[in-house]
């Protein structure tokens, strides 16, 4: 038996006639392709990142000095109103979902998904529910506070027809998210490899399947309580009225369970992504597979029962908020497993430091500092000090934009040659990444102090007597980094996606899981062939059994960063790659160092 | 990259240094339960400052340890079975003991002291029951606005702590003080005016749509929802004027809707509740007779000509 080829193997897919050629982009936007939806996701989700990175500048702009008048009280509530539903519902979940899409059936070895139509249309029942939030500021914009909260939101205190948008828009998302959710769970259960037992299922894939339950779970609950603030503002509800029986804390539980949902769900896929790169550029395998998946899992179901550890300030019974201390006390446990993991997994490797990996060890960082602040308020008279601070919001924006933009963009990184066959620029990424982690910790800092002074969330300006002046000077100006790391990085993949350096063969980083076994990027079906999967690192496993098989035993050789068009220089590894990396990727220009980002037009076209 | 990583982490050190001592904390307590909350604060702040550089210094180590080198080959090992039950363990201890203090200190914020020797009904003090209230100290008596069973009698008696309604609208709290039937309450806008050393009920609620109570060094946040009543306590222990603000985005005046809380000694306030009655009395007679007025005959045809 020979080393298993794609170029040589027959197609499985036969068509009677030649398909009609569309243009690429209906093509793109027509397919039910799980390839094609997830890069409309990441498109869509880097697209409303961007915007929601303006309007926090903006916001922040506001508040750099106290008593600002330059944006008016009501654009700042419009922008208040959409920036952070946003960056959570329109950017950082779809984000990771976008990354699943893709990634995922392909680690599993599927062919496809299994309800293709169900998971193209979840895509365009969220853009066009980020669209019906934007496309209310044309008439009216949205400007019921963060997460729409009755009885603030019903029509007595906001008549206009934003709130409406925000209620469609949002709703219409989370359908999208909760289909999603079920050709997700669907997938993983039933497409699975040969072999491919859950034990050995890639953690990426591990932390999407409990993405996809917690989709399914914590989804509908916001969509009923968007139906029910709906029903209550047109059409005579009195859900949430509490003149006729009604009860507006019943929203804050079911909004809180969604967006506790959405915070796991931010975290789950960054944390999923970290467990595929660091044992791939440690050149080990993860400390321990099942200890990461039993954590994901356990974090999937102690996260959302904790959603009233946000609520201490509630008139809740006591039982309740203690309840929700224990369930948030015990993500301690999975949280820190992981963290621990993550650090052995580095131990005794050599990692090697690639943007990715400045990424990922980034994310790592700062979602310690806001899952560690979280912990804080979790303990309830914390709770009652530092909710609704700017404190607590600082830290969220850790594990959001830590987690979610920062992890997102490891795993953009990671996979990027997987996406489109080439290295997404890596100067450009790495100084992107500087600017993104001083600007989240300068900003994070600073609001932590003015919290601690008193600084509520959500304002529009401050005042002078309340001591936060340096405070909110200082957190400008970190969050314009920020801002600026964010826009370059997504101006550095946009570049990068048509003129990048082509990646050295379908393998690049040498990675264990399935989705290097195909081509960069896959064809329609994926695989030509799938291998049978006997460990969690199946890749691992044919290189070795090449390299038996070769009859030699060989060394791995020094990692060496050789300059100039010197083939093969990185070692053993590339040589036994299984994909078919052929001649036009060896004479790659210095194809080991690619980090040069100016020369992205020097690649072989 | 990593030179830079460590100037961050310096410039950021340097930045938590450079802070003064009191911004890292909250604002000084003023009162038990916010004694309560801000220890509790002090103690979790070590945890999470210990959580915090525990991670990112074994990271930092890992990553100056094992990046990649000449000549160096990765081991490659993974955790055998049962390798990681001290971690889980530790940890777990870790959430048990952080639970275990929660709890503890919870009950410690939520327990309502009795008022001081210099406060409002020093000569006997009630006892006062965590939450609900034992049925000794409710006479029987007017009927709080709120709707709430009230604790104490319409006057504040020897016995009794004071039973204050806190009732948030948009972007005001309105505070009605015992005495009196419901909508002839003495009260006040924006400015609490309390007895040192004096229990105080707040009995928290709203007539529109949610905000929060919360004066930092008087006790935590309390959320005042329509239809709801939620009920917090302090016993302020300096004479003084205490800043509070909500914290809920309620509309475009959200960022004015403050208060405060102005501690004065027992005589203070009792001239102060005085003159808050003399001057609502005043206005409800001045009231009364513009009413008067409108209802003879004479103002009634001038309105119609208007």
């Amino acid at each position: 038996m020979t080393a298993p080829t794609l170029t040589d193997s027959r197609p499985e897919v036969v068509t009677r006639g030649v398909p009609v050629a569309r243009k690429p982009w209906i093509e793109r936007a027509t397919s039910a392709d799980h390839k094609a939806v997830g890069l409309l996701y990441i498109a869509t989700a880097l697209s409303f990142l961007s915007l929601a990175a303006v309007e926090f500048a903006l916001m922040r702009l506001q508040l750099i000095v106290p008593q600002n008048s330059m944006i008016q009280p009501e654009i700042f509530n419009r922008l208040l109103s959409t920036a952070p539903v946003t960056l959570v519902v329109l950017a950082a979940v779809p984000l990771a979902l976008g990354l699943i899409a893709y990634i995922a059936p392909l680690q599993i070895g599927a062919r496809g998904v299994a309800l293709p139509r169900l998971h193209q249309f979840s895509y365009w029942l969220y853009v066009v529910g980020g669209v019906t939030i934007y496309a209310s500021f044309l008439w009216a914009a949205p400007e019921s506070g963060t997460m729409a909260l009755p009885p603030l939101s019903d029509t007595v205190f906001t008549p206009t027809n934003g709130t409406d948008a925000w209620i469609a828009g949002t709703a219409l998302a989370t359908l999208g998210f909760v289909c999603f959710g079920i050709n997700l769970v669907v997938t993983l259960n039933r497409l699975r490899a040969p072999g491919l037992a859950w034990r050995r299922m890639p953690l990426f894939s591990w932390a999407a399947a409990v993405v996809g339950w917690l989709l399914v779970v914590t989804g509908p609950m916001m969509i009923a309580a968007l139906t029910m603030l709906e029903i209550d503002r047109h059409f005579d509800g009195v859900f949430f009225d509490p003149g006729e029986g009604g009860a507006p804390l019943l929203y804050e539980h079911l909004a809180y369970v969604y967006f506790t949902g959405a915070y796991l769900i931010v975290f789950l896929a960054a944390a999923g992504a970290i467990s595929e790169i660091l044992p791939t550029f440690s050149r080990k395998p993860i400390f321990s597979h099942r200890a990461v998946a039993a954590s994901f899992v356990a974090i999937g179901v102690l996260g959302p029962l904790a959603w009233m550890q946000n609520m201490y300030s509630a008139p809740l019974n006591e039982g309740w908020t203690i309840m929700a201390m224990a369930f948030a006390l015990a993500l301690i446990v999975p949280i820190g497993v992981l963290f621990y993991v993550w650090v052995a997994t580095i131990w005794g490797g050599t990692l090697e430091l690639r943007a990715t990996t400045w990424y990922a060890l980034a994310a790592i960082s700062a979602m310690a500092i806001g899952l560690a602040g979280e912990l804080s308020y979790s303990v309830i008279p914390v709770g009652w000090l530092l909710d609704d601070t700017v404190t607590s919001q600082g830290d969220t924006l850790n594990v959001l934009v830590g987690g979610g933009v920062i992890g997102g963009f490891a795993a953009l990184h990671y996979w990027f040659p997987k996406l489109c066959g080439r290295l997404l620029g890596e100067g450009l990424g790495k100084v992107a990444l500087l600017l993104m982690f001083v600007g989240l910790n300068v900003y994070v800092l600073a609001m932590a102090l003015a919290g601690l002074e008193g600084q509520p969330v959500d304002v529009y300006k401050y005042f002078e007597d309340t001591g936060v002046d340096g405070y909110n000077l200082i957190a400008s100006l970190g969050a314009f980094v920020l801002v600026i790391g964010i826009l370059l990085e997504l101006g550095n993949a946009a570049y990068s996606w048509n003129n990048g350096l082509r990646a050295r063969g379908h393998d690049p980083w040498g990675g264990a899981t399935l989705e290097w076994f195909a081509l960069s990027p896959p064809p329609p079906h994926n695989f030509d062939a799938v291998p049978d999967v006997r460990s969690t690192e199946p890749l691992h496993d044919i290189r070795e059994s090449i390299r038996r098989r070769a009859g030699a035993f060989v060394a791995p050789a020094p990692l060496e960063r050789v300059p100039g068009p010197a083939p093969a220089g990185a070692g053993a590894e590339p040589e036994a790659e299984p994909g078919g990396d052929g001649a036009p990727t060896a004479e790659s220009a210095d194809p080991t160092r690619p980090d040069t980002s100016d020369g992205g037009t020097s690649s072989v076209a | 990259m990593r030179t830079s990583l460590l100037a961050a982490a310096a410039t950021v050190l340097a930045l938590a240094c450079a802070a003064p001592a009191h911004a890292l904390g909250p604002p000084d307590s003023h009162s038990p339960n916010a004694d309560a909350i801000n220890s509790a604060f002090w103690v979790l702040l070590v945890v999470v400052v210990a959580v915090v550089v525990v991670i990112n210094a074994a990271l930092i180590v890992a990553l100056v340890r094992f990046r990649e080198r000449r000549g160096r080959e990765a081991s490659r090992f993974a955790a055998g079975r049962g390798a990681l039950r001290p971690v889980v363990g530790a940890l777990s201890l870790l959430a048990v003991v952080i639970f275990v203090y929660g709890v503890v200190v919870t009950n410690d914020v939520r327990e309502i002291e009795q008022s001081g020797p210099n406060g409002l009904g020093a000569a006997q003090t009630a006892q006062v029951g965590v939450k609900g209230l034992p049925a000794s100290a409710a006479i029987e008596g007017t009927e709080s606005a709120t709707g709430e069973e009230p604790i104490t009698d319409a006057e504040p008696t020897e016995t009794s702590p004071l039973q204050i309604d806190a009732i948030a609208q948009q972007w005001l709290w309105r505070f009605e003080y015992p005495g009196g039937q419901p909508g002839q309450r003495t009260f006040t806008y924006g400015e609490l005016v309390v007895p040192v050393d004096t229990t105080v009920i707040l009995d928290i609620t709203s007539t529109d749509v949610l905000h929060t109570w919360w004066v930092p060094a008087l006790g935590g946040q309390v959320q005042a929802a329509p239809g709801d009543v939620t009920r917090t306590w302090f016993k302020a222990d300096e004479e003084g004027r205490y800043p509070g603000r909500s914290t809920v985005f309620s509309g475009t005046g959200y960022p004015v809707m403050r208060a405060w809380v102005r501690v004065v000694s027992v005589p203070a306030y009792q001239a102060h509740i005085e003159r808050l009655k003399a001057g609502l009395a005043e206005a409800q007679g001045i009231v009364q007779q513009t009413q008067q007025e409108q209802s003879t005959p004479e103002s009634a045809i001038r309105e119609e000509g208007e």
